[in-house]
Protein backbone atom coordinates (compact mmCIF):
# COMPACT_ATOMS: atom_id res chain seq x y z
CA UNK A 1 0.00 0.00 0.00
CA UNK A 2 2.75 2.53 1.09
CA UNK A 3 4.53 1.49 -2.33
CA UNK A 4 2.08 2.17 -4.35
CA UNK A 5 0.82 5.94 -3.06
CA UNK A 6 4.61 6.40 -3.57
CA UNK A 7 4.40 5.10 -7.47
CA UNK A 8 0.66 7.10 -7.97
CA UNK A 9 2.27 10.34 -5.77
CA UNK A 10 5.48 10.25 -7.93
CA UNK A 11 3.52 9.87 -11.07
CA UNK A 12 1.68 12.73 -9.92
CA UNK A 13 4.84 15.04 -9.75
CA UNK A 14 6.13 13.81 -12.87
CA UNK A 15 2.79 14.00 -15.14
CA UNK A 16 2.92 18.01 -13.78
CA UNK A 17 6.05 18.32 -14.15
CA UNK A 18 5.79 17.47 -17.92
CA UNK A 19 2.52 19.32 -18.32
CA UNK A 20 4.40 22.52 -17.76
CA UNK A 21 6.97 22.55 -20.82
CA UNK A 22 5.23 22.51 -24.64
CA UNK A 23 7.56 21.71 -27.24
CA UNK A 24 7.94 22.43 -31.19
CA UNK A 25 10.82 21.20 -34.05
CA UNK A 26 8.63 22.36 -36.87
CA UNK A 27 8.57 25.92 -35.70
CA UNK A 28 9.15 28.82 -38.28
CA UNK A 29 11.13 31.90 -38.24
CA UNK A 30 11.49 33.51 -41.75
CA UNK A 31 13.08 37.00 -42.30
CA UNK A 32 12.09 40.02 -44.90
CA UNK A 33 14.76 42.76 -46.30
CA UNK A 34 12.79 45.44 -48.46
CA UNK A 35 14.72 47.83 -50.32
CA UNK A 36 13.32 49.94 -53.64
CA UNK A 37 16.09 47.93 -55.63
CA UNK A 38 15.20 44.05 -54.28
CA UNK A 39 13.16 42.11 -51.71
CA UNK A 40 14.60 39.45 -49.85
CA UNK A 41 12.61 36.58 -48.29
CA UNK A 42 14.09 33.59 -46.57
CA UNK A 43 11.58 30.76 -44.35
CA UNK A 44 13.04 28.21 -42.08
CA UNK A 45 10.36 25.58 -41.22
CA UNK A 46 12.70 23.50 -38.80
CA UNK A 47 13.12 25.90 -35.82
CA UNK A 48 12.98 23.68 -32.04
CA UNK A 49 11.64 25.76 -29.02
CA UNK A 50 11.09 24.82 -25.66
CA UNK A 51 8.59 27.03 -23.53
CA UNK A 52 8.22 26.48 -19.85
CA UNK A 53 4.62 27.86 -18.98
CA UNK A 54 5.20 27.70 -15.09
CA UNK A 55 8.59 29.81 -15.26
CA UNK A 56 8.23 31.58 -18.55
CA UNK A 57 11.07 30.78 -19.96
CA UNK A 58 11.87 30.26 -23.41
CA UNK A 59 14.41 28.89 -25.48
CA UNK A 60 14.51 28.99 -29.34
CA UNK A 61 17.31 27.23 -31.84
CA UNK A 62 17.51 27.15 -35.60
CA UNK A 63 20.38 26.18 -37.74
CA UNK A 64 21.40 28.65 -40.25
CA UNK A 65 21.52 26.15 -43.71
CA UNK A 66 17.93 25.88 -42.52
CA UNK A 67 17.15 29.30 -44.22
CA UNK A 68 15.77 28.46 -47.42
CA UNK A 69 15.85 31.46 -50.42
CA UNK A 70 13.76 31.86 -53.47
CA UNK A 71 17.02 32.19 -55.34
CA UNK A 72 19.89 30.04 -54.49
CA UNK A 73 22.65 32.30 -55.18
CA UNK A 74 20.96 34.53 -52.63
CA UNK A 75 20.94 31.42 -49.80
CA UNK A 76 25.00 30.52 -51.16
CA UNK A 77 25.91 34.60 -50.07
CA UNK A 78 24.12 34.21 -46.92
CA UNK A 79 25.52 31.23 -45.70
CA UNK A 80 29.16 31.77 -47.23
CA UNK A 81 29.77 35.13 -46.79
CA UNK A 82 27.24 37.44 -44.74
CA UNK A 83 26.54 34.60 -41.75
CA UNK A 84 29.32 32.22 -42.47
CA UNK A 85 27.37 29.14 -41.43
CA UNK A 86 30.55 26.55 -41.76
CA UNK A 87 31.72 28.62 -39.01
CA UNK A 88 28.57 29.27 -37.27
CA UNK A 89 26.04 26.84 -37.88
CA UNK A 90 23.27 27.77 -35.49
CA UNK A 91 21.57 30.59 -34.10
CA UNK A 92 20.13 30.42 -30.46
CA UNK A 93 17.36 32.71 -28.35
CA UNK A 94 17.02 32.43 -24.34
CA UNK A 95 14.78 34.40 -22.64
CA UNK A 96 11.65 34.74 -20.81
CA UNK A 97 8.14 36.19 -20.57
CA UNK A 98 8.28 39.09 -18.47
CA UNK A 99 4.69 39.59 -17.92
CA UNK A 100 3.85 35.90 -17.33
CA UNK A 101 1.19 36.66 -14.75
CA UNK A 102 -0.66 38.43 -17.60
CA UNK A 103 -1.02 35.13 -19.20
CA UNK A 104 -3.50 32.25 -18.19
CA UNK A 105 -2.54 28.77 -19.50
CA UNK A 106 -5.66 27.03 -18.53
CA UNK A 107 -7.97 29.36 -20.34
CA UNK A 108 -8.27 29.73 -24.02
CA UNK A 109 -7.90 33.13 -25.91
CA UNK A 110 -5.19 35.24 -26.92
CA UNK A 111 -2.96 36.99 -24.94
CA UNK A 112 0.27 39.87 -25.40
CA UNK A 113 3.31 38.90 -24.12
CA UNK A 114 6.65 40.46 -24.26
CA UNK A 115 9.69 38.10 -23.62
CA UNK A 116 13.22 39.69 -22.99
CA UNK A 117 16.75 37.69 -23.31
CA UNK A 118 19.29 36.65 -25.00
CA UNK A 119 19.56 36.38 -29.03
CA UNK A 120 22.72 35.08 -30.55
CA UNK A 121 23.51 35.23 -34.18
CA UNK A 122 26.73 34.99 -36.25
CA UNK A 123 28.27 33.92 -32.68
CA UNK A 124 27.61 37.59 -31.45
CA UNK A 125 24.76 37.92 -28.72
CA UNK A 126 22.43 40.72 -28.51
CA UNK A 127 20.07 41.46 -25.55
CA UNK A 128 16.46 42.32 -27.22
CA UNK A 129 13.14 42.41 -26.41
CA UNK A 130 10.26 41.74 -28.39
CA UNK A 131 6.72 41.57 -28.42
CA UNK A 132 4.73 39.05 -29.42
CA UNK A 133 1.21 37.13 -28.80
CA UNK A 134 -0.14 33.91 -27.32
CA UNK A 135 -2.63 31.73 -27.90
CA UNK A 136 -3.75 29.14 -25.86
CA UNK A 137 -5.59 26.62 -27.77
CA UNK A 138 -7.40 23.08 -27.07
CA UNK A 139 -4.39 20.85 -26.60
CA UNK A 140 -1.46 23.36 -27.20
CA UNK A 141 0.21 27.15 -27.20
CA UNK A 142 0.54 28.79 -30.29
CA UNK A 143 3.19 31.76 -30.29
CA UNK A 144 3.92 34.63 -32.70
CA UNK A 145 5.93 37.40 -32.65
CA UNK A 146 7.28 40.31 -34.93
CA UNK A 147 10.31 42.12 -34.79
CA UNK A 148 12.75 44.35 -36.38
CA UNK A 149 17.10 43.34 -35.89
CA UNK A 150 19.81 45.18 -37.49
CA UNK A 151 22.14 42.73 -38.84
CA UNK A 152 25.25 45.29 -38.13
CA UNK A 153 24.87 44.31 -34.71
CA UNK A 154 25.14 41.14 -35.09
CA UNK A 155 28.61 41.94 -37.01
CA UNK A 156 27.29 41.04 -40.12
CA UNK A 157 29.36 42.63 -42.85
CA UNK A 158 27.25 43.79 -45.95
CA UNK A 159 29.58 44.51 -48.91
CA UNK A 160 28.80 47.68 -50.47
CA UNK A 161 28.31 46.32 -53.88
CA UNK A 162 25.12 45.21 -52.51
CA UNK A 163 24.60 47.24 -50.00
CA UNK A 164 21.55 48.62 -51.82
CA UNK A 165 19.79 46.00 -52.20
CA UNK A 166 19.62 44.64 -48.49
CA UNK A 167 17.90 46.24 -45.97
CA UNK A 168 19.44 48.08 -43.12
CA UNK A 169 17.09 46.53 -40.60
CA UNK A 170 15.42 43.19 -41.17
CA UNK A 171 12.13 42.10 -40.27
CA UNK A 172 12.00 38.65 -38.34
CA UNK A 173 8.78 36.72 -38.09
CA UNK A 174 8.17 34.10 -35.78
CA UNK A 175 5.67 31.45 -35.52
CA UNK A 176 5.34 28.45 -33.42
CA UNK A 177 2.60 25.56 -32.57
CA UNK A 178 3.45 24.12 -29.67
CA UNK A 179 2.69 20.40 -28.14
CA UNK A 180 3.06 19.66 -24.27
CA UNK A 181 5.92 17.64 -23.78
CA UNK A 182 4.31 14.15 -24.21
CA UNK A 183 5.49 11.39 -21.41
CA UNK A 184 6.51 8.52 -23.38
CA UNK B 1 44.82 51.35 -103.94
CA UNK B 2 46.44 49.46 -101.46
CA UNK B 3 46.01 52.32 -98.65
CA UNK B 4 42.53 51.49 -99.27
CA UNK B 5 42.71 48.02 -99.29
CA UNK B 6 44.70 48.42 -95.53
CA UNK B 7 41.82 51.08 -94.76
CA UNK B 8 39.02 48.45 -95.41
CA UNK B 9 40.13 45.64 -93.79
CA UNK B 10 41.13 47.73 -90.52
CA UNK B 11 37.25 48.58 -90.59
CA UNK B 12 36.83 45.24 -90.85
CA UNK B 13 38.74 43.85 -87.90
CA UNK B 14 37.52 46.83 -85.97
CA UNK B 15 33.60 46.01 -87.01
CA UNK B 16 34.49 42.26 -86.05
CA UNK B 17 36.15 43.30 -82.75
CA UNK B 18 33.20 45.39 -82.17
CA UNK B 19 30.22 42.78 -82.79
CA UNK B 20 32.32 39.90 -80.72
CA UNK B 21 32.55 42.68 -77.79
CA UNK B 22 28.99 42.48 -78.00
CA UNK B 23 28.27 39.29 -78.16
CA UNK B 24 30.71 38.58 -75.17
CA UNK B 25 28.81 41.16 -73.41
CA UNK B 26 25.72 39.97 -74.12
CA UNK B 27 26.55 36.53 -73.02
CA UNK B 28 27.93 37.95 -69.54
CA UNK B 29 24.78 39.59 -68.71
CA UNK B 30 22.83 36.53 -69.82
CA UNK B 31 25.43 33.90 -67.78
CA UNK B 32 24.99 36.87 -65.09
CA UNK B 33 21.07 36.86 -65.17
CA UNK B 34 20.91 33.54 -65.33
CA UNK B 35 22.84 32.69 -61.65
CA UNK B 36 20.85 35.65 -60.13
CA UNK B 37 18.01 34.22 -61.40
CA UNK B 38 18.99 30.80 -60.26
CA UNK B 39 16.16 28.85 -58.25
CA UNK B 40 16.91 26.63 -55.30
CA UNK B 41 17.92 23.33 -56.64
CA UNK B 42 15.41 20.56 -57.45
CA UNK B 43 15.78 17.15 -56.36
CA UNK B 44 13.47 15.64 -58.58
CA UNK B 45 16.02 14.67 -61.06
CA UNK B 46 19.49 15.12 -58.77
CA UNK B 47 22.24 11.84 -57.99
CA UNK B 48 21.94 11.36 -54.62
CA UNK B 49 25.55 11.53 -52.52
CA UNK B 50 24.41 8.60 -50.17
CA UNK B 51 21.12 6.49 -49.59
CA UNK B 52 20.92 5.64 -45.89
CA UNK B 53 17.76 4.83 -43.65
CA UNK B 54 16.65 7.19 -40.87
CA UNK B 55 17.81 4.93 -37.99
CA UNK B 56 21.97 4.89 -39.26
CA UNK B 57 21.42 8.47 -40.59
CA UNK B 58 20.59 9.57 -36.40
CA UNK B 59 23.31 7.41 -35.13
CA UNK B 60 25.89 8.57 -37.46
CA UNK B 61 25.04 12.27 -36.08
CA UNK B 62 24.33 11.17 -32.53
CA UNK B 63 27.66 9.04 -32.30
CA UNK B 64 29.92 11.58 -33.65
CA UNK B 65 28.33 15.15 -34.82
CA UNK B 66 31.37 16.49 -35.70
CA UNK B 67 32.71 14.01 -38.20
CA UNK B 68 28.66 13.90 -39.58
CA UNK B 69 28.46 17.35 -40.54
CA UNK B 70 31.59 16.93 -42.66
CA UNK B 71 30.24 13.70 -44.15
CA UNK B 72 26.05 14.73 -44.71
CA UNK B 73 25.90 18.35 -44.57
CA UNK B 74 25.19 19.93 -48.37
CA UNK B 75 25.63 16.69 -49.62
CA UNK B 76 21.80 15.20 -51.27
CA UNK B 77 21.11 11.87 -49.35
CA UNK B 78 18.62 9.79 -49.91
CA UNK B 79 16.76 8.65 -46.85
CA UNK B 80 14.41 5.50 -46.03
CA UNK B 81 12.48 5.17 -43.05
CA UNK B 82 8.95 5.19 -41.30
CA UNK B 83 7.45 8.23 -41.20
CA UNK B 84 6.57 9.06 -37.34
CA UNK B 85 4.63 12.41 -38.51
CA UNK B 86 3.45 14.53 -41.49
CA UNK B 87 3.37 18.14 -39.90
CA UNK B 88 2.23 21.09 -41.78
CA UNK B 89 4.50 24.28 -41.86
CA UNK B 90 3.65 28.14 -42.73
CA UNK B 91 2.39 28.46 -45.97
CA UNK B 92 2.23 25.56 -48.62
CA UNK B 93 5.11 23.53 -46.33
CA UNK B 94 5.13 19.92 -44.59
CA UNK B 95 7.84 18.60 -42.53
CA UNK B 96 7.60 14.56 -42.76
CA UNK B 97 9.46 13.06 -39.45
CA UNK B 98 11.03 9.78 -40.19
CA UNK B 99 11.89 7.24 -36.69
CA UNK B 100 14.41 6.73 -35.89
CA UNK B 101 16.59 4.53 -32.98
CA UNK B 102 15.47 7.65 -30.75
CA UNK B 103 12.37 8.63 -29.64
CA UNK B 104 13.83 12.30 -29.53
CA UNK B 105 15.80 12.74 -32.15
CA UNK B 106 14.42 12.30 -35.30
CA UNK B 107 15.03 12.70 -39.01
CA UNK B 108 12.89 15.56 -40.19
CA UNK B 109 12.43 16.42 -43.88
CA UNK B 110 10.89 19.53 -45.21
CA UNK B 111 9.43 19.01 -48.41
CA UNK B 112 9.75 21.50 -51.32
CA UNK B 113 6.80 23.20 -52.61
CA UNK B 114 6.56 21.30 -55.60
CA UNK B 115 6.50 17.99 -53.02
CA UNK B 116 2.81 16.34 -53.10
CA UNK B 117 2.60 15.51 -49.13
CA UNK B 118 -0.91 13.76 -49.50
CA UNK B 119 0.53 10.30 -50.13
CA UNK B 120 1.90 10.56 -46.54
CA UNK B 121 0.67 8.74 -43.95
CA UNK B 122 2.37 7.93 -40.61
CA UNK B 123 3.30 4.55 -39.73
CA UNK B 124 4.66 3.82 -43.61
CA UNK B 125 7.64 3.68 -44.90
CA UNK B 126 9.02 6.23 -47.32
CA UNK B 127 12.13 7.00 -49.60
CA UNK B 128 12.69 10.90 -49.46
CA UNK B 129 15.96 12.87 -51.09
CA UNK B 130 16.70 15.70 -49.68
CA UNK B 131 19.59 17.94 -48.90
CA UNK B 132 21.13 17.76 -45.30
CA UNK B 133 21.31 21.34 -43.40
CA UNK B 134 22.77 19.65 -40.30
CA UNK B 135 21.57 18.46 -36.59
CA UNK B 136 19.48 20.18 -33.94
CA UNK B 137 17.83 18.13 -31.88
CA UNK B 138 16.82 16.22 -35.13
CA UNK B 139 18.80 15.46 -38.24
CA UNK B 140 17.64 18.21 -40.51
CA UNK B 141 16.86 18.24 -44.47
CA UNK B 142 15.78 21.09 -46.77
CA UNK B 143 14.45 20.66 -50.33
CA UNK B 144 13.09 17.07 -49.90
CA UNK B 145 11.27 15.10 -52.81
CA UNK B 146 9.60 11.77 -52.01
CA UNK B 147 10.94 9.11 -53.81
CA UNK B 148 8.76 6.26 -52.99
Amino acid sequence: MKRLSFIILLLGLFLTANAQKYITKNGYIGFFSSTPVENIKADNNQVASVIDISTGEVVFQALIKSFKFEKALMEEHFNENYLESEKFPKSTFKGKITNLTAVDFNKQGHYDVTVEGDLTIHDVTNKVTVKGGVDVISGGIDANSKFIIVPEDFKINIPGVVRNSIAKTIEVTVAMKYAPVENK
Amino acid sequence: MRVERIIFVMKKSIKIALVSVAILGLGGICVGLYLFNLQAKNLKKAKPDFAITSIDLQKAFEDNEAVSIAKFVNKIIEVTGTIESVKDGEGNITNVALKTGSELSLVICTLSPQSDPAQLVSGNEVTIRGECSGFLMDVLMNNCVVIK
